[in-house]
């Protein structure tokens, strides 16, 4: 799976690798069970500083997409716990995406249609 | 016997200069993904934009031209003057002169960054790390670059012996000349193992969506790197043992400017044979290649010197010629950078003091 870093991102570096490894796991690219590189080598092969890497694995422990363990290291969870449920957070981005694409002339069969491709 | 010293500093000077010349000027700049270590842009190739990139472009490389020509002249002219101090340290400072031909390059460096700002080129810097093969691809076998190096060090350790009086037996060149000649090149042999090290354990190259085009990549351009390092400890290692063995029998200068002769000619093929290997890779990958790295232009000083301090690795892929230069925002980097300042400023005093004083004898 490869990672792509922007630095004159608005978003910060750990949040753009925890974004595209939640992409990654969602799309299949990432398999359950799947190794993810130890915070070193990640950090090394990027050009960031530890600290970084393993903010974005303590994330994503949180969050229940991963799990880490000092034997094995970081792994894609075998089980996602599904709440089924929309996060206020994402509601927010949601409509902030919704709003900007009804601004911007964008139809409502063209978002669902990207729904459906990003599902 | 001096058709020999200027022999060895003329395949040093003329091939290197040519090549660096080569390098850093392309043919077809339009063409190119770099000029002078700033990313192409269409927007460099529309309109006003275009003449003035022209503009820079024709400069740069009439300088270039222009130094290339001075130092191949130079060198020519210096090949039937007699060898004396004063030639001598001609010869040194022509070496030096090599250096020269990056001021165009840097010129035009300035000048395009400040085209980007004119017309609006707005900052990038975008990277690609793949998961997949985070720090497991390596091409570099330890043993076949320690093995050479052992040979240097006992080798080396011979010659003190001999010089020390260990084994009995007097040398025929003077004391200490064979402890001197084997430090000096055990000393290179210590500089290459860490550098092939280092260039082992460097990022992996993405060029590709696919996990394993970029392994392969990575790996054959790794493998490159390996071999020319492998054949450099060689070179050096024989040549140690060589050079020693040759001053151990005979005192005679010819015989040891030709082993150097030889040694120069060895190395320049062996980095000729790495370029060619390296541009292979490139070609073979060439229409893999759909994502490109996009380093902010700004992080390298006059093209050449890469200064990140958002960057924490210590080696990164240059942007001219093949191979890594160091992050100078790095520790480790300020360290080199200002032991590289100091050796190559400070060979250049000596020499002209050691010519002054009427030391730099033939």
């Amino acid at each position: 799976m490869i990672i792509r870093i922007d630095e004159y991102s608005d978003v910060p570096i750990y949040m753009q690798i925890r974004n595209q490894i939640v992409m990654g796991i969602s799309s299949g690219e990432l398999k359950p069970g799947e190794q993810l590189p130890t915070v070193r080598a990640l950090a090394l092969e990027i050009g960031i500083n530890t600290m970084t890497v393993s903010k974005t694995y303590q994330l994503l422990k949180q969050e229940g997409y991963i799990m880490t363990d000092r034997k094995n290291g970081a792994r894609v969870r075998e089980q996602i716990t599904q709440s089924g449920v929309v996060s206020e957070e994402n509601k927010l981005q949601l409509r902030r995406i919704v709003s900007e694409a009804r601004l911007s002339g964008v139809g409502k069969d063209v978002l669902k249609k990207l729904i459906d491709e990003y599902y | 016997m001096t058709w020999l010293i200027k022999a060895i500093m003329f395949v040093c000077i003329v091939p290197s200069i040519i090549l660096m010349y080569m390098l850093g000027f392309s043919g077809n700049p339009g063409k190119k993904k770099m000029i002078f270590g700033v990313r192409d842009n269409p927007k460099f190739h529309e309109g006003k934009g275009q003449e003035k990139f022209d503009a820079i472009v024709s400069s740069a490389r009439n300088g270039g031209l222009i130094i290339t020509a001075i130092v191949v002249i130079l060198s020519i002219v210096m090949l039937f003057l007699p060898v004396t101090g004063g030639t001598l340290l001609a010869w040194i400072l022509l070496v030096f002169a090599l250096f020269l031909v990056a001021a165009p390059y840097g010129k035009g460096n300035m000048e395009l960054k400040d085209l980007k700002k004119e017309l609006g080129i707005t900052k990038s810097g975008v990277t690609y790390t793949d998961l997949t093969s985070t720090n497991t691809v390596h091409a570099l076998k330890l043993a076949w670059i320690i093995l050479p190096n052992v040979l240097a060090l006992l080798g080396t350790i011979a010659a003190v012996l001999i010089d020390f009086g260990v084994f009995g037996v007097t040398p025929a060149v003077e004391k200490y000349a064979l402890t001197v000649m084997s430090l000096s090149f055990l000393f290179i042999a210590a500089i290459i193992v860490p550098i092939a090290v280092m260039m082992d354990n460097a990022r992996n190259m993405v060029i590709s969506r696919d996990s394993s085009i970029n392994a392969n990549y990575s790996r054959a351009k790794k493998k490159t790197w390996a071999d020319l390092f492998i054949a450099f400890s060689w070179a050096n290692a024989l040549y140690l043992i060589a050079n020693s063995v040759l001053m151990f029998f005979t005192d005679s200068e010819a015989a040891v400017l030709i082993s150097t002769l030889g040694y120069t000619a060895v190395i320049m093929v062996v980095v000729i044979i790495g370029v060619i290997n390296q541009r292979q890779v490139e070609s073979r990958y060439a229409r893999d290649t759909e994502l490109e790295l996009t380093d902010d232009d700004d992080n390298w000083i006059l093209g050449m010197f890469y200064y990140n301090p958002n960057d924490t690795r210590l080696n990164v892929e240059k942007r001219l010629g093949y191979g890594a230069t160091v992050n100078f925002a790095h520790p480790a980097g300020k360290v080199i950078g200002i032991v590289s300042a100091v050796i190559i400023i400070g060979s250049i005093i000596l020499m002209i003091y050691l010519n002054a004083t009427g030391q730099l004898v033939v």
